[in-house]
């Protein structure tokens, strides 16, 4: 019994934490001032991006004044919007409730 | 470790350095771009801006760092692996605090065509407008020269 139960909960509150925290999106809004050039290779450093698909995002950013770069667990969200952040792309980080 | 030295124009650049400094001051407690997250609790709110303002000022010092002795002696400032991608941070951060302060007037379209005859500006808005197309270029001369030590690093 002590064996099943240990090896349930875990599992439990592991389905509960993905259920709700798992779907955050970070997003790129456009600004005026950084480069295209400047935002492809933040695209590529902080994501692993190819040039193409790093290309795409930014045309995305520039062209519709957003582009949802990542999404997934909060945590790993948080980290990502504050390393675009610290290379001043204006992020905001939404969940699937907000739309 | 890749390296590129670049020769500047000191009559022409060495007045923007004012404006740099000016600048730089006011990002030593105040993002360049204010944080949109809305989503974080207070304290962890104040902790993430906190992090991002001083790496923002270790951006920034390096940025200032280019311009020595050896600039007003010789005119030349390097970049290196090192170097690179704090100085591309610092640049976007002045960047945004030159429109804040400066440059809206003349409308985000301007901005980011860059397309303005200079001689129609009058001070100081001629020079902050300089000093936005000077650290773009140099922004543009190390995504050209070392954007694979950034990547890389």
């Amino acid at each position: 019994m002590t064996t099943t139960r240990s090896h349930t909960l875990p599992q439990h509150e592991t389905h509960t934490l993905l259920a709700t925290d798992g779907a955050w999106r970070v997003v790129v809004l456009n600004d005026p001032v950084n480069l295209m050039s400047y935002v492809v290779l933040v695209f590529k450093k902080v994501f692993g991006f190819d040039e193409a698909t790093a290309r795409q995002h930014m045309l995305e950013v520039h062209e519709q004044g957003r582009s949802i770069v990542w999404s997934g667990l909060r945590e790993k969200a948080e980290a990502y919007a504050f390393t675009l952040q610290q290379w001043h792309l204006t992020t905001v980080l939404e969940t699937d409730e907000a739309h | 470790m890749k390296r590129i030295e670049v020769k500047l124009s000191l009559p022409v650049v060495a007045p923007l350095l004012d404006v740099i400094r000016e600048l730089a001051d006011g990002l030593r407690k105040n993002l360049a771009a204010p944080s949109t997250l809305t989503e974080l609790d207070d304290d962890f709110r104040d902790a993430w801006v906190g992090e991002l303002v001083s790496s923002q000022n270790d951006d920034v010092h390096t940025l200032l760092a280019l311009f020595d002795g050896n600039f007003f002696s010789e005119g030349v400032v390097a970049f290196d692996e090192e170097n690179a991608e704090p100085i591309m941070r610092a640049c976007a951060a002045v960047r945004l605090r030159l429109r804040e302060c400066y440059l809206k007037p003349l409308g985000d379209e301007t901005l980011e065509t860059g397309d303005l005859d200079l001689t129609s500006l009058a001070e100081p808005l001629r020079k902050a407008f300089m000093c936005y197309l000077f650290l773009a270029t140099v922004q543009e001369l190390i995504i050209q020269h070392l954007d694979e030590s950034i990547l890389g690093h």
